[in-house]
């Protein structure tokens, strides 16, 4: 069992009553790796991290990371890890190099080897500008950058970055990927990341793992899972999935050159044999049936048909999952069993009465087995992505602003709290009543 | 741990010196009580031959460590949801250091704060003892009140786990509490159970000690007692704090 740098082995963790967020997981990553963790929220991909970390406690199962238990030897495994969150951990109100200088303090370091870890990661994640300018003026690259700078101060031999994109424009996440790539390549740095961008996963890591209810679906490289996929993707968008529609699908899949099929809302993947020959007789089917298409698009299987393989659902239309579940999330076990967990309940069934679509109704009853992505987690859907016909990087235009906004009201409350509290508060009253 | 806690309370300090203002902010409403309720009981408070102000600014210097060190508990909410408490949890650091660093810069600020207060009483004429040895000794217990309750503060913090109900507390606990002591009225005048209450409440301990130490014939039997409550006091919230924080994780 040598070279592994983590090694997660029935790893279970459920929140009270009956939640199991992550259930038996088993995930292994070699020295030198970059494994992606690729999932819908709330399948437990922050949650895995956590544990990882040593942030959570779990229920079941071991943990070894970079040779050291976490459970046993957790202060030797924060040695040799470094962990960028969700949230940038970094203070507003100091300097960059004063985050670093603080960061490096709390690993035990000698003040002369700070400064020159300083000076090397500044250089290298490209900051030397702005190392001494207050946090609150940097760009929300900048802010990424200096975080992770931040983690790998104490040089580390594992990094976690979660979700280490989330909020960024392309051309930021670009250059994000470059520096990580780097890392792993110059300096041998095993990363896991976790992350909801197919692309990333794609461009940027050896492995990656789909996700889904707390269970690891499959592991491999992302090509060898683009190749489990036979043949090209055809995908036929209908106005409205009825009678003919449903004829021409059960048609359809008798069809020889048919090797699977998905249904994605009024969406339906097929995975075709020699896609650009069998096009015309499909198009034949689905005329004979009466089926009406509105949309046909022929394409190479890409990680979101893995991925739609393996969960039941297309990654882009994957609620959000942010508000109140936080302290939840952080406080491990302790946040449930608190005394505002009731009013925690009552918040999130009318979020939920709130927003369900038809369409998702819909989905949720074709594919009752599916249809729990997230949603047993009680998560307020603020932010349904809607499923479009087309190709996955239009949807890429969009998720960074759907992001942006719960980012922004993290920063937004920040700035107003600092303030004043009086300013806090009403600005909660307003959040909590705009939520009802 | 010591270390830890030096590197994070400096922290602290360095943001709080960049928000000075913040600081003053929390002045306005002792100082409103200083102004306005000593001059208008002035005349009718007879208090033989002490002046109502130098019996009134021990009282107030209370109410200025009430109001301080309050809020830390909200500050601790607001960095663990913007990550930065996550941060320190995956490091090495003592965990107590954590909490005994954000106790710490609370009572620091509010000890620069009663300085402030003891000031301004000076300016308006306030009969108080000004001996230095005297002086830090009335900050000894500024110093212990503040760390109790900015203790206690940041254990609601983690018991209730959400920003209102924090601050809810926290202004329910500060004026009761105050008036529920001898910070503004001498005891022989209170009701029975006001008396009783103000009895055990640590804040009549911390404002006799203050007014022992603070006034022209200082009284060390007094003090004494005051020190010994004040520390028990201090040491117990700061022991529910971080078993607390402590806690949370499993």
């Amino acid at each position: 069992m040598t070279n592994l740098a983590i090694q997660i082995k029935g790893l279970t963790k459920i929140y009270p009553p009956d939640n199991r967020a992550v259930d038996t997981l088993d995930l292994e990553i070699k020295e030198g790796e970059i494994m992606a963790l690729l999932g819908p929220n709330g399948a437990g991909k922050s949650t895995t991290i956590r544990a990882a970390s040593t942030l959570c406690g779990f229920d079941e199962g071991s943990v070894m990371v970079a040779g050291f238990d976490v459970d046993t030897h957790s202060l030797e495994v924060r040695q040799a890890i470094g962990v960028v969150a969700q949230q940038t951990g970094i203070d507003y109100f100091l300097t960059g190099r004063e985050n670093m200088m603080l960061q490096g303090h709390l690993y035990r370091m000698k003040k002369a080897d700070i400064n020159d870890r300083i000076a090397e990661l500044a250089s290298y994640f490209e900051l030397n500008d702005s190392i001494d300018n207050l946090v609150s003026t940097y760009s929300g690259g900048m802010r990424r950058k200096l975080d992770i700078a931040c983690a790998l101060i104490h040089r580390p031999k594992v990094l976690f970055l979660d979700e280490p994109t989330l909020g960024l424009d392309i051309k930021n996440r670009k250059i994000l990927w470059k520096h990580i790539d780097k890392l792993n390549k110059e300096f041998g740095l095993t990363i896991l990341l976790t992350t909801h961008y197919l692309e990333e996963a794609d461009n940027l890591s050896h492995q990656v793992a789909i996700i889904n209810n707390g269970k690891v679906q499959v592991v491999d490289t992302p090509d060898a899972l683009k190749n489990s996929i036979h043949g090209d993707s055809i995908t036929v968008t209908f106005d409205d999935v009825g009678k003919n529609e449903q004829a021409f699908f059960h048609v359809a899949q008798q069809q020889p050159y048919i090797k699977g099929t998905t249904w994605e809302d009024n969406k339906l993947h097929l995975y075709v044999e020699d896609g650009g020959a069998n096009v015309a007789a499909l198009i034949a089917v689905a005329a004979d049936n009466g089926a009406k298409i509105i949309n046909l698009s022929l394409s190479r299987p890409t990680l979101d048909d893995v991925f739609l393989k393996y969960t039941g659902s297309s990654i882009s239309e994957v609620k959000e999952d942010e508000g109140d579940e936080w302290w939840k999330q952080w406080a491990g076990k302790g946040g449930n069993t608190g005394k505002w967990k009731n009013q925690w309940g009552a918040n999130d069934s009318d979020a939920e009465e709130g927003s369900e679509s038809e369409d998702q109704a819909w989905k949720n009853s074709h594919w009752a087995k599916n249809g729990d992505n997230g949603e047993n987690l009680g998560t307020q859907k603020r932010d349904v992505a809607q499923s479009q016909p087309g190709a996955w990087s239009a949807k890429q235009q969009q998720r960074p602003d759907s992001n942006n906004t719960t980012s922004e009201q993290g920063s937004q409350k920040w700035d107003q709290s600092q303030q004043g509290d009086w300013q806090n508060n009403e600005w909660n009253k307003n959040k909590d009543g705009g939520e009802k | 741990m010591l270390v830890d806690t030096w590197h994070l309370f400096n922290k602290c300090m360095r943001i709080t010196m960049r928000m000075p203002m913040w600081t003053l902010f929390t002045l306005i409403q002792p100082l409103i009580w200083l102004l306005i309720f000593g001059q208008l009981f002035k005349d009718f408070v007879q208090l033989g031959d002490d002046d109502y102000m130098a019996f009134m600014v021990p009282g107030i210097l209370v109410m200025t460590v009430l109001f301080g060190s309050s809020w830390s508990g909200v500050s601790l909410l607001r960095e663990i949801t913007a990550g930065t408490i996550d941060k320190m949890l995956v490091s090495p650091v003592s965990r107590i250091a954590i909490v005994l660093s954000r106790v710490l810069h609370s009572s620091a600020q509010v000890i620069a704060q009663a300085f402030i207060m003891l000031f301004v009483a000076w300016l308006l004429g306030a009969s108080l003892n000004m001996n230095p040895i005297y002086l830090m000794m009335a900050m000894l217990i500024v110093f212990l009140l503040g760390v109790g309750f900015a203790a206690l503060s940041n254990g609601f913090a983690i018991a209730l786990q959400r920003e209102e109900p924090l601050v809810m507390i926290g202004n329910l606990m500060t004026l009761p509490l105050i008036f529920f002591s001898s910070a503004l009225v001498p005891e022989q005048f209170m009701p029975d159970w006001i008396q009783l209450i103000s009895a055990v409440n640590p804040i009549s301990y911390a404002v006799d000690a203050i007014r022992a130490v603070l006034s022209t014939t200082p009284d060390m039997a007094v003090f004494g007692k005051g020190l010994l409550v004040l520390t028990l006091f201090a040491g117990a919230s700061l022991t529910w704090a971080v078993t607390a924080f402590n806690a949370l994780r499993d």
